[in-house]
């Protein structure tokens, strides 16, 4: 009985951890892939571009080319933040087709 | 600061002409005077520093930037910034070091003196066949290629990856898995099997810990170790004595670094477990990953007490104990391998490069084994054509003891035209039951399992840092039969071995 329990803690666990990651990767795609998009106002963008460290760095020297403030809350940004680097360039899962290029 | 300290001085100077009531001559008494001209002094010096530090000042604001100029500065930035992020990704990605190594040798062996106990166990039609050896044999311009892929990588602070694969042939091998239609000549141009060597693929963890530990895991370096850098003009390639064990191993090392608890250099234990031999049911089983229910593993439990020798700087001395569990009967044709006993090794190796300043490396290594045989044999009788009872180093029934002496020197020429080539000599001697686990020795007929006398001299010729050649001559003078193998009685012989040999390496 008590290694089902364990079992269920740790698919819980699991399960939770990827609910974050899922709720980056669809404020990405639509927050982010409003503008960046094929034919869209900016081009493309996807997790696998960057390395973890390196978007870290883009985004706390504010260097993204328009003011998003009014697009994404602070907390969303964050999660996307975090989406982008579990599937960044240097990751074990580089994403390279959330928005179709 | 400057104008303030002027005018102070002048208006000293004109208060004493106006206290002089305008006349041409000012009259004052003489301590006054000496007190204004030394306070004139001070003030000049003071004037002195602060032109002097205004040399060093800061140099003016610069003039505003027009709105354009701000622009394109703030787009040189950013593209400066693009590829920034695009180089760090890049390297980032590149998580693999690759390293290669390049070895062609070509040897000359001469077996001679080959007597009635000297035979070899040959498969024809894929049965195993006595095949008597008597006289000389001979196997002259063998040539050999070696290829290794060197790989590392620091994963993280605390975890590095580190790898080697392997290609080692004969020059143009075919034998008679071969046809007219494939052979070397289009073995890499043609599909065959996915299969790779894997020399070496482990992870070193070193956690940060309050003791400092290391852990070793995976295919680890456990070939060409001390002293055999000496004359493979290279690193320290392995954690244990070339003579005590030198062959490919899985397993899972424990290191505790001591130099901090001893104070001698470079001091550490370590523990280790690997598997020698595995036998699965891959021949006769759907399960084919099932153990092997006769054969069981050979389990290797070993620890290792080494530190550089107090006084004597890159030096080196390891004390070394291997335990083997379950060594099998048998690797022929289709017999099922049983276990044929246990097997204890130990021993102690010292070792000092450049030593006192000489240009002598040196080393001296000792090692003995101990059997517990546990009275199975695998029947040869039939194979022989006489009683043959082939137990763990008798016919299954005796516990043996045996030992080496492995010693040598390497002198590095200081002849600076010639690259400082290097001259080295070694020797080792096995007694009747010498029994090591050198099987991946760099020398195909395992110098340092000998159970006899072995001299090898060689000179080492670099060109620059990335080839070097080197030239040996191997003589060995077998006392017994069954070098390397823990299977069987040995018997007398008076076989020998000679062998010159050229190689090139080239490491990049």
């Amino acid at each position: 009985m008590k290694w089902r329990i364990v079992c269920c803690m740790a698919l819980a666990t699991a399960l939770s951890t990827s609910a974050v990651y899922a709720d980056g990767g669809a404020l990405f795609r639509q927050k982010c892939g409003s503008c960046h998009q094929k034919g869209g106002q900016a081009p493309p963008v996807n997790p696998a571009d960057k390395a973890a460290v390196v978007w870290q760095k883009f985004f706390d020297r504010n260097r993204h080319a328009t003011d998003i403030s009014g697009v994404i809350t602070a907390d969303e940004l964050k999660s996307v933040i975090e989406y982008l680097k579990q599937f960044a360039a240097d990751s074990d899962r580089p994403e390279t087709a959330a928005i179709p290029k | 600061m400057k104008k303030y300290l002027l005018t102070a001085g002048a208006l000293l100077l004109w208060s004493g002409t106006a206290l002089a009531g305008g006349a041409d001559t000012v009259t004052m008494p003489a301590n006054t005077y000496k007190a204004i001209m030394d306070r004139l002094d001070a003030l000049q010096k003071r004037v002195d520093m602060l032109e002097e530090g205004g040399k060093t000042a800061p140099a003016p604001a610069p003039a505003a930037v027009s709105r354009e100029e701000f622009d394109k500065l703030n787009g040189d930035i950013s593209n400066i910034y693009d590829t920034l992020d695009v180089v760090e990704t890049k390297t980032l990605k590149d998580r693999i070091n690759w390293g290669a190594e390049v070895r062609t040798r070509v040897d000359n062996y001469k077996l001679s003196d080959l007597g009635p106990n000297d035979t070899q166990i040959k498969y024809v039609n894929g049965a195993p066949t006595l095949s008597p050896m008597s006289g000389d044999e001979d196997d002259d311009n063998n040539w050999t290629n070696r290829f290794r892929l060197n790989m590392d990588a620091q994963i993280n602070p605390t975890l590095s990856f580190h790898g080697r694969m392997t290609v080692y042939k004969n020059w143009g091998d075919s034998d008679y898995t071969t046809t007219a239609l494939y052979n070397d000549m289009n073995r890499a141009h043609r599909p065959e099997t996915s299969g790779v060597k894997l020399d070496r693929a482990y992870v070193d963890w070193v956690p940060d810990f309050a003791v400092p530990i290391a852990l070793t895991v995976g295919r680890h370096p456990s070939t060409e170790g001390p002293p055999l850098e000496y004359k493979e003009n290279r690193q320290r390639q392995s954690t244990y004595p070339a003579l005590l064990f030198d062959a490919e191993n899985d397993g899972i090392v424990a290191t505790l670094g001591l130099e901090r608890y001893t104070g001698l250099k470079n001091s550490g234990w370590r523990l280790a477990y690997g598997k020698g031999y595995h036998s699965d049911d891959d021949d006769s089983s759907s399960f084919s990953f099932f153990d092997d229910a006769n054969a069981g593993d050979t389990n290797m439990y070993a620890t290792f007490l080494e530190s550089e020798i107090p006084g004597l700087k890159n030096s080196l001395v390891v004390l070394s104990y291997a335990q083997m569990t379950d060594l099998p009967s048998s690797f022929l044709g289709k017999d099922s391998p049983i276990s044929v006993g246990d097997m204890d090794l130990y021993g102690i190796h010292m070792q000092a490069s450049n030593f006192l300043d000489s240009r002598f490396d040196i080393f001296a290594s000792w090692a003995a084994d101990r059997t517990d045989a546990n009275g199975n044999f695998v029947d040869y009788s039939t194979l022989f054509g006489r009683p043959t009872y082939m137990g763990l180093l008798s016919d299954g029934t005796e516990d043996r003891s045996g030992s080496s002496i492995f010693a040598g020197v390497r002198y590095t020429i200081p002849f600076t035209p010639l690259h400082d080539p290097k001259i080295g000599f070694e020797y080792n001697h096995g007694s009747k039951y010498w029994m090591s686990m050198t099987m991946a020795s760099t020398e195909m007929f395992n110098k340092l399992a000998t159970r006899g006398d072995a001299y090898e001299l060689y000179y080492i010729q670099p060109v620059n840092e990335n080839l070097f050649f080197r030239i040996g001559y191997t003589f060995i003078e077998y006392d017994y039969t069954g070098s390397g193998s823990h299977l069987g009685q040995p018997v007398e012989t008076d076989a020998e071995l000679e062998n010159y040999y050229l190689l090139m390496d080239v490491r990049f």
